[in-house]
């Protein structure tokens, strides 16, 4: 796919089409199999599941290279099944297994995969956005040729760190993409009652840099967008702000009530706007994919999480001695 | 051997890791044409040109986790932070971030980032721009912390510390960057952790650190004219610290007292003195071990107010002396 | 198979949860997804999704139940299916770990001793290591620091102060000390700074030669010159309510028998320098006599019983307590296995027990496991007594003063050292004629210490 121009989805192969849709089931399936084994008591802590966000996480990271990196947010499975973790290790993690992302030590809004260009989930808001920064100022200083994509939420565009970090990577154009998957509620909060603008993607224009607004549910318009922005990125353009519109389908972390939304609100999105029903249909439409296929696929991958499961649970917990390691190199 | 200023020591170390490694290079406000605010950069830019002597926007919390996330991806970049009471808008990326990394991604990450920033008081600036918050990163997992008192110290434990694949907070003094002192041309190093014995002594151990280093040896002197010989220890390093060579000082002199100019609530003397009390040395011990530090108040304009505010050589004199029952 | 319904853990905290309301009925048809019911946890109210669909066969609890996280609250599968069998509620009652037997001699009082005791002199810790490793009571060294704080170099001054000042006794009170076996120490001097003359020493002696005995009882006798009101707490508490038990509960009869000592002094005379040299401690008649009753009470296991519950014990085993006078009080300090002892060994046991039990250090375990106790007022005109039994042991050995008395023998009326033995014991655990036996085998290794040596 390097060197050629990609504009549109009509650029994309059926192939990579389908890879899509199957990670974003891969990410549902996850999140489902996270929800019942925290109901059954075997993770401790919590969780916050991305179930409804698996258009933003395979759409934006789907126009990446494999050598660019991303920061994500405690809402970050999806990213990391996106940029290719392994889920069994994620599972393990989730677990508290000694297999796991982080050895057990870090849980599930920890989740790091160094190598694979996976800077990290973090649980401070906006805490990865000066990171980004860092990490892009790297890829231009060492001329190493990578973006890097901060994903951050709804929320996090009233922190400071926001503005400070869209000012520098602007005023220093890296080679950085800042992610804002609206979900339309920081945590509790309805995001009209948060901000008293119409789009946080306006929010750009302050640091002189490009921002748009894209609907969140379509994984082929969060690709282009994304795709746009790494190029202008990587063609040392500086950085871009694109907001994915989107909504997640459970609550901020399990013990949520969800008082502040209305089950009918819910129901709408649900049924009209879930981003692997939407791109399922389209691409049964398109006649790239056959109702078989797609159901071959969902059992498929039914049988990946059954195995990551056991995976994880048949894993050892981490030794007493880990307690103080890897506080310092 | 040449005597230069600590302000130059601590440009000398950098500029001379600079030549050698690439992936070194300083970003802060004001460091580039106009010098860093107390012109510890000064000509470095013409040396290493803007894209290694980073002058940045006046946003210490963007500019830190920037150093950060560049630390973590294979520069060594050295923060100048411009004055230590900044820290405040830095910390979340400082505690969250720089210190938890490696830990909460199970060791996969490093992030080898060094943050200089200068503290104390002494120079009128009042109480936003004058403090010493060392305890707050000493009492960070994950951070280390670097208090150095003299120009050749200054020199070799900065350079130790950016070779550190940690996040080390390097703490200078205001009132030390005009001090003159030894300093090997050299580039040289001087382990993190290991204290210095700034003076031999018998009948009192003192632990003081950074700028309280000089103003306890100046005490030493007086006190030597009453035959009491106090023994001078620099821990330079917070964290780790050295407790080896403060419990076996006090197991000779049996007397202990730490001198900070951080206020003394809370502060990392209180670390000091509680280490020594459950050391081995507690059975030795002939006198409570005592701590003088910064008196409880925000630090005042008025130079009279501010020198009173922090402990000076006849508060640590007459301390001694209350300490032997010589007072 | 019927699928459970777990009660959800929604949070780290979550221990149970509340049902508010079931959405559905037993036998209705649910979705999976489908609202099932809604529960309160210690944070929010919550709906809970059918995670299958079927039938819901049972709701185990219904609303307002309390149930544990991970509970079964219902089942969900196909008509008519067999719902298992229900989980029975593990048991949470913890199992009481057994209680602890009653020690049978004083009680953790030792913290509450130092509280008043030398610790509560101000003193640095090198100050107390160094009058430690010197022997050096810190209650006779002048603190030089803030409100009296003794620091080290006080102990030092006071240790090199003490070395020169020896000799503290003249030439010749100290002969005559040295004749009559009388431990100088013990002499008050009425010279410059103490300095022990004559007159002291025959002062001493004229008091009545005296058991070289577990020091301190002294205090034991307090003021009498004005009414002090002094309430009873504390171990004085302890001891009267142990006393009053054991009188109450044993019958106590006293069999008293007279011994004559002079085989004893010769051998403690004898004894005196070897065992001084070997140990630094000077032998006293205490652990002559103690070493005599655990050989006695090896004999006589009658006597080495204690009575707990309607049982009475034999021991075969000899562990004797020495009764040692403090301030307000007494321990009573165990000697292990004392019939196994030799001298030596005894005399560095007794002698840094009753240190111990002086500075209040003693251990519990150094207070308990006696199977029998001496109690000793011989330093006093004490001929003899009724001593109240150490509870559950039950006997108890009085011992009084040696005084010389006219004693017959072989026709001649002439002056011996004679002591008295009172010998307590409680009619429960044994009659008369053991205890006399015991008695008797008692004065006779007394009376011929060469006994000692079977």
């Amino acid at each position: 796919m390097t060197g050629k121009k990609t504009k549109g989805s009509q650029d994309i192969t059926p192939e990579k089409k389908v890879e899509m849709l199957e990670q974003m089931i891969v990410i549902r399936h996850f999140e489902q199999k996270v929800e019942q084994m925290f109901m059954q008591g075997k993770i401790h802590g919590t969780m916050h599941l991305c179930t409804g966000q698996e258009a933003t996480a395979v759409g934006a990271i789907g126009a990446l290279e494999a050598k660019d990196k991303i920061t994500s947010t405690h809402r970050g499975h999806g990213h990391c099944i996106a940029k290719g973790s392994d889920i069994g290790r994620m599972l393990a993690e989730l677990l508290a297994k000694e297999t796991g992302y982080c050895k057990g030590k870090g849980g599930s809004m920890h989740i790091a995969d160094l190598d694979l260009g996976n800077l990290g989930a973090n649980g401070i808001v906006a805490g990865g956005h000066p990171l980004a920064t860092g990490a892009a100022l790297t890829s231009k200083m060492k001329k190493l040729g990578y973006v890097v994509i901060c994903f951050f939420g709804d929320g996090a565009s009233n922190e400071g760190s926001f503005h400070e970090s869209l000012n520098l990577a602007a005023v220093w154009d890296l080679p950085v993409i800042f992610f804002c998957e609206n979900n339309e509620y920081a945590m509790s909060g309805p995001i009209k009652e948060m901000i008293n603008i119409e789009h946080i993607s306006q929010r750009a224009s302050s640091y002189g840099m490009p921002g748009v607004t894209i609907n969140g549910s379509d994984v082929l318009e969060v690709y282009e967008a994304t795709k746009e922005a790494a190029e202008r990125a990587r063609s040392g353009q500086g950085p871009t702000l694109i907001e994915a519109k989107t909504y997640r389908f459970k609550g901020h972390s399990r013990a949520d009530a969800r008082k502040y939304r209305t089950r009918e609100e819910e129901k709408e999105w649900i049924t009209k706007k879930d981003p692997i029903a939407l791109f399922k249909k389209s691409l049964i439409d398109e006649g790239v994919l056959s109702e078989e296929k797609a159901q071959a696929i969902e059992d498929q991958v039914q049988s990946f999480v059954e195995k990551a499961q056991g995976f994880a649970e048949n894993s050892p917990e981490p030794s007493p001695e880990s307690l103080q390691e890897d506080v310092y190199a | 051997m040449r005597e230069i200023t600590y302000a130059e020591s601590v440009r000398e170390a950098m500029s001379q890791v600079m030549r050698a490694d690439e992936d070194v290079f300083i970003l802060g406000e004001d460091i580039g044409i106009y010098g860093g605010a107390f012109g510890v950069t000064n000509g470095m830019l013409d040396e290493f040109g803007p894209e290694r002597v980073r002058t940045t926007p006046i946003s210490e919390a963007a500019i830190t986790g920037c150093a950060i996330g560049a630390a973590m991806t294979g520069m060594r970049p050295i923060l100048e932070l411009q004055f230590s009471d900044f820290i405040t808008i830095a910390t979340d990326q400082i505690v969250n971030q720089a210190a938890k990394l490696r830990y909460m991604y199970g060791g996969k990450a490093s992030v080898p980032v060094v943050i200089r920033t200068p503290a104390g008081s002494g120079a009128g600036l009042a109480a936003q721009h004058s403090q010493s918050l060392e305890a707050w990163m000493a009492h960070i997992p994950g951070l280390k912390v670097i208090q150095p008192s003299t120009p050749s110290d200054a020199k070799g434990l900065l350079k130790a510390a950016i070779e550190d694949n940690n996040p080390v907070m390097f703490y200078e003094h205001k009132l030390l960057y005009g001090m003159k002192g030894d300093v090997a041309e050299d580039s040289y190093t001087i382990p993190i952790g290991v204290a210095d014995v700034k003076k031999e002594g018998t009948d009192l151990t003192v632990v003081a650190t950074s700028i309280m280093v000089h103003k306890t040896l100046e005490a030493a002197e007086e006190l030597g004219k009453e035959n009491i010989h106090i023994e001078v220890i620099d821990p330079r390093t917070l964290v780790p610290l050295d407790e080896e060579t403060i419990i076996k000082s006090v197991l000779k002199t049996r007397r202990a007292l730490v001198v900070t100019e951080a206020v003394k609530r809370g502060g990392y003397g209180a670390e000091i003195a509680s280490m020594i009390g459950e050391s081995e040395a507690f059975d030795f011990l002939d006198a409570p071990v005592s701590r003088l530090g910064g008196v409880d108040t925000p630090m005042p304009y008025n130079p009279t107010l501010e020198k009173m505010a922090v402990p000076q050589v006849g508060d640590i004199v007459q301390k001694v002396r209350e300490m032997l029952n010589r007072a | 198979m019927a699928v459970e319904i777990l009660m959800p853990k929604m949070g780290a905290t979550m221990e149970s949860g509340t049902i508010i309301r079931w959405f559905a009925e037993e036998g209705e048809a649910v979705e999976a997804g489908q609202m099932l019911l809604e529960i309160q946890t210690d944070k929010v109210n919550i709906e809970i999704e059918a995670e299958a669909g079927g039938i819901l066969l049972k709701k185990v609890y219904v609303h307002d139940d309390e149930v544990p996280v991970q509970e079964v609250i219902g089942y969900i599968g196909k008509e008519g299916e067999e719902i298992p069998a229900g989980k029975t509620a593990e048991s949470n009652q913890t199992i009481s770990s057994g209680t602890s037997e009653g020690s049978p001699v004083m009680p953790d009082l030792t913290k509450e001793q130092i509280d008043i005791d030398e610790r509560s002199i101000r003193r640095t810790p090198a100050a107390r290591h160094e009058a430690q490793k010197q022997h050096v009571s810190l209650r006779d060294v002048f603190g030089s620091g803030p409100e009296g704080r003794i620091h080290l170099q006080d102990v030092q001054d006071y240790v090199l102060q003490q070395q020169s000042s020896v000799p503290r006794v003249t030439p010749l009170a100290n002969k005559i000390a040295q004749d009559h076996a009388i431990a100088l120490d013990e002499v008050s001097g009425s010279g410059v700074q103490g300095k022990v003359k004559k007159q002291d020493v025959q002062d001493y002696m004229q008091k009545g030669s005296r058991i070289d005995a577990i020091p301190s009882l002294d205090q034991l006798i307090s003021s009498t010159e004005s009414v002090e009101e002094v309430k009873v707490e504390g171990m004085r508490k302890i001891i009267g309510e142990r006393m009053v038990q054991s009188v109450q509960s044993a019958p106590h009869v006293t069999l008293v028998s007279e011994v004559d000592m002079s085989e004893i002094i010769r051998l403690r005379k004898a004894l005196l320098p070897i065992i001084e040299q070997r140990t630094v401690y000077r032998l006293s008649y205490t652990e002559i006599i103690l070493k005599s009753v655990a050989m006695s009470l090896r004999e006589h296991p009658d006597v080495n019983a204690s009575l707990q519950d309607n049982v009475i014990r034999r021991y075969t085993d000899v562990h004797v307590g020495l009764a040692v006078a403090v301030e307000n009080g007494l321990y009573v300090p165990v000697v292990r296995h004392a019939d196994r002892k030799g001298l030596c060994e005894l005399t560095t046991i007794c002698k840094t027990l009753a240190q111990a039990a002086r500075e209040g250090k003693l251990t519990n375990e150094q207070i308990s496991g006696g199977t029998f106790t001496i109690s000793n007022l011989g330093m006093y005109a004490v001929d003899a007594f009724t001593p109240i039994i150490n509870q559950p042991e039950s006997a108890i050995l009085g011992l009084g003063r040696i005084t010389e008395k006219p004693v017959g023998i072989e026709g001649n009326v002439v002056l011996r050292p004679i002591m008295s033995l009172s010998l307590s014991f409680d009619h429960r655990v044994m009659d008369g004629v053991p205890a006399a036996a015991f008695l008797t085998a008692l004065k006779q290794k007394l009376e011929q210490p060469f006994q000692l040596l079977i």
